[in-house]
């Protein structure tokens, strides 16, 4: 070889040991990357301790406890009665199995060969595991973009990438948990089927399309995703038999896999999210069908004419579409669905989504939080897709556009741009290695050829020409050779000495090392606390643990009857279920908003119209959380101003927002809030002898920073029933009707020896019913 | 009747002659075209008319071979090109039209005139007359089929040798928005959606965040709350390191010369550690608490 | 170092050892009872001086009153002063009366010889908590019942019942009229309340005297400990020679038998009677439980999850058969203080070195393994035991020996990590225990070479099978066409 290297390599090394070295390398990095995924969602394990995080994990574990002791038929028909009393909930029906079958099955394989693990650990360690899984699919996904080496780079981004990490540590048991492997893997399938052209592929992607839609309610995103690629490749003039078969078999197995779960069941043919996926498998048709023609034909305009009615075809099937929608065959988008497009929808329409936390549009520090310098790579990658535009890059284009703007909507959503950041990050960084790892060095050219330093942009301007190289004039021919590229002109392009090469190495393996760091500091601090239990700190430095939820629940679990039912905001009803065991009103499957309303009503209004609708509901305790002693920001209190709105949206002339904040329309609780936020119920239980807690003291709100009435307020239809150590949690037991009759205000106030106060008696005559 | 013979009798003579006259050449020629929609059809006596030496006009003539034993795909796929060009040809006014034909001929109409491969357009400049070229180079030249088989690129280079440009109208084609054909307008645009997106411009949007804050400060305070400001300067941070790293791995490659390649090398990645510093910095007004940090 | 383990064997040989029963005659010189009262658990220790009226009589015959029998979870006999406890045996029901037990006196008697015989009894459920309700600031009181007189089927000259309460508060006590005395029948001094003296009580083993003469008395008095009560324990201990590891785990169901909580749990309340050291003698604020010595991971957790709030001080471990003095001390705090009537279920549970609690029998030519049979808190009851003990894979020729006998046992299969048959569990119930049977139940096993062998031929096997799939799965070429 005439060009000269920069630096050694060993020459005489047959291809086949090289073979065997590189894969077995690829295997161990592999095994790496899996161990360091596992190992660094482990950090919530080893700080608290192996438990169910959060809210919805709790339920998906009560699930799960069914299916595994009760088997999966009884798990398939079971009707809970204890959730949203006393409507009770038809869980088989209204959930996505597919978590809970994972664990299930993973639980009996384990049974059977005799290795009895607690389906509690099994839960807390599926996501991990699931992380690891990951890995590899994003693996098998970025090595079709491009090569291994990219795909283990790829890989070991996805495996640590906090944004990843923020829903799969130990212990959230969540749909998540799995989704994103099935993503990624029916991803990998489709591209697969696409570039081979093979049924088979095609089937597996429809298969895992399947397992997805069984495992997660974000499947709309495949659903569309696919469809959009295959459109886009059909408008680039990109038809080929290839995506034909891929597509149709992806679509027709998937779609009738997709409608057995019964949770989805005829959505497919009957909802907006999956007419973009129908209509493209018929736009698909037609145009194999122009294409069969045209394969007899040879006239040019005849083409075209075909193609433009193709088009036209494509275009009035649409119309179809959209035309059953306004009929009202088709249903239109559901509400979550649609505020991702119109993002002022849910605030208007549906409060309670709009009030979740991890609904809200995402500041730019979150991603970078969250993905670190692959943010900056990510375009990058981009640009390299563009570069060699094959089918499979104008994929992880598309998804590029379409992920980064939904995760810009929403804050969860981060999870699914994180997976296509990753691999154009991969894709970008793998070619800088590669071209600065590279020993060749090309030879110098005569300044004459200068001409092409500034190639880049028109070498690929002109690329397409590029493919019918012919003998040429010479000013032609050097855009032609330009044009090839990389092929024709390998020697001529690379890199010089040794230092640049250094250099630059260097300074991407720094940003490699700075990336661990971020991550590991990321997910050890922010990511890997289980929301049940808090920590701090001790004076010592050692921590504390602040397990106030746990206490109260047991409390309830232990010490109070089994059909006792609790009222509680819905955020809690699924810990109420899982660890209390006992019937909530409410619970975090936000399915009947009146019910929610009803709740947010009772606590945002007066003890004496409560009272009626706790003893409707047979409601025997109340429990809230209250931060306002040690400073706990997620309580109730700061919570409150949704339950009005949710109320408000349901009674607006009973419950209206204005009157819970002071004249000077600011949200207080000290002695300027309103009458209106004293009265209310939840304010009462919030502060009943709170102010006593301080003895003579001004007693002091810690999350509000206000300070607190002295005199507190008084109850007299509750009755406090239990308070946690540190007062985050309370509960308080509605009273039954007085015996004698009498209303309970009056009752209370006689057996305190006071003159029956005189108290409005419309109300006294409701608290009787 | 008789008459009539004599009068032919005379008339002969200048018929035979006719040929020799260019115009009345010239006029056959123009009926040719006309009668075939802009192109003649060709035979070796045509052939060497329309080529003559003294010819005052100028041509474009397709060897081609278009009868099926002949087995020539590429003439099949060029012919409805110069078919097309040629008509277009036939809306140009008369005096422009009838000075510059286009002929094919068939293989198997004029074996002699072949020499090469088919197909090959040869290009006859005008050998006398107003339109004969100033560099009296009067030898055909050839269309280079490296610009494709297309008739755009075909009516682009021949209007070269036309009096007035080919006035072709592709069909209903997409050439026609090449803008939107190139890939890296598109590039371009993705790169700009994800970068402006993913520097919290949604957040903007939907929190109605004003541009800057009061007195001056275009940081909001807090992890999750943003002005309008700042989604441009991260933007732009983020796009000034992906663009070097870009520049790394695209352009450096291709410079040939080694000094300015150093050059090069070293200024890209002194510019990704700089940005890089400062968008950690940047980061650190957002997040008290995060340990780590580069230059500044 | 066998030592303790023959006794027991041949103790509970001759516990069941049948012995022929005659009635001989005897009479009371003098029965003192002596009840110690307390939480759930009351200690009763009645010493009877007898004297035989005929020669080489042996088998002296006591009697319980139905109630007092039923309530009795424990009954040792013994010669004052001396140790080893007399054989006891019970004979058939009164027709729901009393209750007889014949015990066997170490030697023959003859006429006019005298001895004196202290027969201990335990009882459960015998105080219940009165009044029955106590809000957060309240006192805790008792009331304990029990018959006024002393059954027996001789004569007695000279009877008296000494009731002492561990805290000074007498509220009320009975004060019956008794035709066996002239003067107060009942005297009060300090904590502690004296029936009697009675004179010249004539045989009352029998139908007449208990529904003429006998009756019910009772003490109400002030107990300023929380009444506790184990619902339930499950106790699994399991036997690993891989890990040479005894795994203890027990599943707790406390109940404070106290009174009742009246109204709500004011947390208010709770911090500043914490504050004022004032806390209500009915609240259980924790627990402090002695663990064996030398053991290790132990875990605290509920159904919820880990107990994050307890304390362990380990003592090292102590050499097998020397007498242990140290423990592990435990201080365990439930997730929220146990109020009066409050349940709190958790499991505890711990490892300890086998060869701390394990030894090879020579010419049993057998493992025998040691197993106590509960953590003692002290006055507290056990209402229900179920002691498992899971013997290592493959043991054969399993026997085991109770301090004191269970009332059923059986013996099972147990499967769990890695195994291939499963483990041979012996399982043993009890009820009502106290800390009187603080015993250790001895397990003897054998276990077969192979058997050791087992778990590692299972795993290497899997393993071997899983790479040989691999290898086929990457080398068979399964392509229809090529």
């Amino acid at each position: 070889m005439a060009t000269t290297t920069a630096y050694q390599v060993p020459a005489n090394l047959s291809p086949t040991a090289i073979a065997n070295t590189s894969s077995l390398l690829r295997i161990v990095a592999l095994a790496l990357i899996s161990a360091a995924a596992i190992a660094s969602r482990l950090f919530a394990v080893i700080n608290f301790e192996s438990i169910i995080h959060e809210f919805d994990p709790w339920f998906n574990y009560r699930a799960t406890k069914v299916l595994a002791s009760e088997g999966f038929y009884a798990f398939w028909n079971w009707f809970d009665p204890t959730a949203w009393y006393p409507l009770g909930r038809v869980v088989g029906g209204t959930i996505y199995p597919g978590l809970m079958a994972t664990s299930g099955v993973i639980f009996y394989a384990l049974k059977a060969i005799n290795l009895p693990v607690d389906i509690r650990n099994i839960c807390v360690l599926l996501a991990p595991g699931f992380s690891a899984l990951t890995a590899w699919a994003t693996y098998m996904f970025t090595k079709e973009m491009k090569d291994e080496s990219a795909g283990l780079l790829a890989a070991a981004f996805i495996g640590i990438v906090p944004g990843y990490i923020s829903r799969s540590v130990a212990g959230s048991y969540d749909n998540e948990a799995i989704a994103i492997f099935l993503l990624m893997f029916t991803f990998y399938a489709w591209i697969k089927a696409l570039k081979t052209g093979s049924a088979f592929f095609g089937t597996v992607a429809a298969l895992f399309y399947f397992y997805m839609v069984a495992a997660w309610g974000g499947y709309a995103f495949i659903t569309n995703m696919i469809p959009l690629h295959a459109l886009a490749l059909i408008l680039m003039g990109r038809y080929s038999g290839r995506l034909y078969v891929g597509y149709s078999s992806w679509y027709a197995v998937g779609t009738l896999a997709s409608m057995q779960v019964p949770f989805v069941g005829f959505q497919p043919v009957r909802t907006s999210e999956h007419m973009a996926a129908l209509g493209v498998f018929g736009l698909l048709q037609i145009i194999a069908f122009a294409e069969l023609v045209r394969s007899h034909v040879s006239s040019k305009q005849f083409r075209a004419l075909l193609f433009a009615s193709v088009i036209g075809l494509g275009l009035l099937g649409t119309a179809g579409i959209v035309g059953m929608t306004y009929k009202g065959w088709i249903a239109p988008w559901t509400g979550r669905f649609y505020s991702l497009w119109d993002t002022g929808y849910a605030k208007k329409y549906i409060p309670i989504i709009a009030s979740v936390s991890e609904h809200q549009p995402t500041a730019w520090p979150s991603f970078f939080m969250d993905l670190q310098f692959l943010i900056f790579l990510f375009p990058a990658g981009v640009i390299m897709c563009f570069r060699q535009l094959r089918d499979e890059h104008v994929f992880v284009i598309i998804y590029a556009i379409v992920a980064s703007y939904f995760a810009g909507v929403m804050v969860r959503l981060m999870l699914t741009l994180t997976p296509v950041v990753c691999v154009a990050a991969a894709i970008a960084f793998s070619t800088l290695l590669d071209t600065y790892l590279n020993p060749e060095q090309p030879e110098e050219e005569t300044p004459s050829a200068a001409v092409p330093s500034t190639a880049a942009p028109s070498e690929t301007s002109s690329a397409k020409k590029g493919k019918k190289a012919a003998p040429a004039p010479a000013t032609l021919a050097e855009l032609v050779s330009n044009a090839t590229g990389p092929e024709s002109t390998k020697r001529k392009t690379g890199i010089f000495g040794l230092d640049t090469r250094l250099l630059v190495i260097l300074n991407a393996l720094g940003m490699l090392v700075f990336f661990v760091w971020h991550c590991t500091w990321v997910t050890s601090s922010a990511y890997s606390s289980p929301s049940v239990v808090l920590a701090s700190a001790n004076p010592d430095g050692s921590q504390h643990i602040i397990d106030d939820f746990r206490e109260a629940y047991y409390w309830l679990r232990q010490n109070t009857p089994e059909d006792a039912v609790v009222m509680s905001w819905w955020d809690y009803g699924y810990q109420i279920a899982g660890m209390a065991d006992r019937p909530t009103l409410v619970d975090n499957n936000t399915w009947n908003n009146t019910h929610i309303a009803t709740v947010g009503k009772a606590m945002s209004s007066t003890e004496e119209v409560a009272y009626p609708i706790l003893r409707k509901h047979d409601v025997d305790y109340v429990l809230i959380i209250f931060g306002g002693l040690i400073g706990y920001s997620g309580d109730d209190i700061n919570k409150f101003l949704w339950m009005v709105r949710i109320a408000q949206g349901v009674w607006p002339d009973e419950i209206q927002e204005p009157n819970y904040f002071t004249r000077t329309g600011e949200y207080k609780i000290d002695d300027q809030a309103s009458q209106t936020m004293k009265d209310s119920l939840m304010y009462k239980m919030s502060y009943y002898r709170f102010a006593e807690l301080f003895g003579g003291q001004q007693a002091v709100d810690r999350v509000r920073g206000q300070q607190v009435p002295k005199t507190g307020p008084t109850l007299d239809y509750l009755d406090e029933a239990f308070t946690s150590e540190n007062w985050i949690v309370r509960i308080f037991q509605v009273k039954k009707e007085d015996l004698l009759g009498r209303d309970l205000k009056s009752a209370n106030s006689f057996d305190q020896g006071k003159k029956k106060k005189r108290s409005k008696p419309s109300s006294r005559r409701r608290a009787i019913l | 009747m008789l008459l009539w013979y004599i009068l032919t009798l005379f008339i002969l003579p200048f018929s035979l002659a006719a040929p020799k006259d260019s115009n009345a050449i010239h006029d056959e020629l123009v009926k040719l075209a006309k009668a075939n929609n802009g192109v003649i059809k060709l035979d070796e006596r045509t052939y060497d008319l329309l080529t003559s030496p003294k010819r005052t006009w100028s041509a474009a003539v397709q060897l081609t071979a278009m009868d099926a034993k002949r087995r020539c795909a590429p003439c099949k796929e060029f012919d409805p090109s110069f078919k097309e060009v040629g008509r277009s040809w036939s809306t140009v006014p008369a005096e422009e039209r009838n000075s510059h034909f286009f002929a094919t001929l068939d293989f198997d109409n004029g074996m002699t005139v072949f020499q090469k491969s088919a197909p090959i357009v040869h290009v006859y400049p005008a050998a006398e007359g107003p339109r004969k070229p100033a560099n009296g180079r009067t030898a055909p030249s050839t269309y280079d089929f490296s610009f494709g088989f297309e008739a755009g690129p075909l009516a682009e280079q021949l209007s070269h040798h036309t009096p007035i440009p080919i006035p072709y109208q592709a069909p209903f084609n997409w050439s026609r928005w090449g803008v939107l054909k190139n890939k890296w307008t598109w590039a371009v645009g993705t790169v700009l959606t994800s970068l402006v997106m993913t520097s919290g411009y949604m957040f903007t949007r939907i929190r109605g965040a004003p541009w800057s804050g009061g007195n001056g400060q275009w940081i909001a305070p807090g992890y999750q709350n943003q002005f309008g400001q700042e989604t441009q300067v991260v933007a732009m941070i983020y796009g000034l390191l992906a663009s070097a790293f870009l520049m790394l791995t695209v352009v450096t490659p291709y410079t040939t010369s080694p000094s300015r390649q150093k050059a090069q090398v070293y200024l890209w990645s002194v510019v990704i550690f700089i940005m890089y510093s400062v968008l950690l910095s940047l980061f650190r007004v957002k997040n008290k608490g995060y340990p780590f940090k580069l230059l500044l | 170092m066998l030592g303790p383990w023959r006794s027991s064997v041949s103790f509970f040989f001759l516990a069941i050892a049948p012995f022929v029963s005659a009635g001989h005659s005897f009479e009371n010189t003098a029965i003192v009872r002596t009840v110690e009262l307390g939480g759930t658990v009351v200690h009763v220790t009645t010493t009877y001086a007898v004297k035989a009226l005929e020669d080489g009589s042996n088998i002296y015959t006591i009697a319980l009153g139905q109630k007092e029998h039923e309530a009795t979870s424990a009954l040792t006999a013994k010669i004052k002063g001396q140790m080893a406890p007399l054989e006891v045996e019970k004979l058939g029901a009164q027709d729901g009366d009393f209750q007889l037990y014949d015990i066997r006196l170490p030697g023959y008697l003859k006429a006019g010889g005298t001895t004196n015989l202290v027969v201990e009894t335990v009882q459960t459920h015998v105080t219940y908590p009165y009044p029955e309700e106590a809000s957060q600031k309240d006192g805790q009181s008792l009331k304990y019942e029990a018959d006024l007189l002393v059954l027996s089927p001789y004569d007695t000259a000279v009877q008296r019942t000494k009731i002492r309460s561990p805290f000074p508060q007498i509220h009320s006590y009975t004060e019956p009229n008794v035709e066996f005395t002239e003067d107060a029948p009942v005297t009060k001094s300090g904590a502690t309340l004296t029936y009697g003296p009675y004179k010249n009580v004539f045989p009352s083993a029998n139908k007449h005297f208990v529904a003429e003469k006998q009756q019910r008395i009772y003490v109400h008095y002030s107990y300023d400990h929380p009444v506790l009560e184990i619902v339930k324990l499950e106790r699994a201990a399991e036997i690993s020679h891989w890990g040479a590891n005894l795994n203890i785990q027990d599943n707790i169901h406390l109940r404070n038998a106290g009174p009742r909580l009246k109204g709500h749990f004011s947390r208010l309340e709770h911090q500043s009677q914490a504050f004022f050291q004032r806390s209500a003698p009915h609240m259980l604020p924790g627990l402090t439980l002695h663990l064996p010595a030398g053991i290790r991971d132990v875990y605290f957790y509920d159904l919820i999850g880990n107990v994050s709030t307890s304390q362990l001080r380990t003592a090292p471990s102590v050499p097998k058969g020397s007498q242990n003095t140290q423990f592990s001390v435990l201080e365990l705090k439930p997730r929220y203080p146990l109020m009066g009537g409050w349940n709190y279920s958790f499991t505890l549970g711990w490892d300890s070195p086998l060869a701390d609690s394990a030894g090879w029998d020579q010419d049993l030519g057998k493992w025998i393994v040691g197993v106590p049979v509960m953590t003692v808190i002290p006055g507290t009851v056990i209402d229900e035991e179920e002691l498992k003990i899971i013997l290592p894979e493959g043991a054969t020729e399993v026997e085991f020996f109770a301090p004191f006998p269970a009332l059923n046992d059986e013996l099972s299969t147990a499967v769990t990590y890695l195994d291939t048959t499963g483990r041979p569990a012996v399982t043993l119930r009890y009820k009502n225990l106290t800390d009187t049977h603080a015993g250790i139940v001895y397990v003897a096993y054998k276990v077969p070479f192979s058997a050791h062998l087992k778990k590692p031929l299972a795993v290497a096997t899997a393993l071997t099978g899983l790479f040989v799939l691999a290898f086929v799965w990457k080398r068979v070429d399964t392509r229809i066409q090529k």
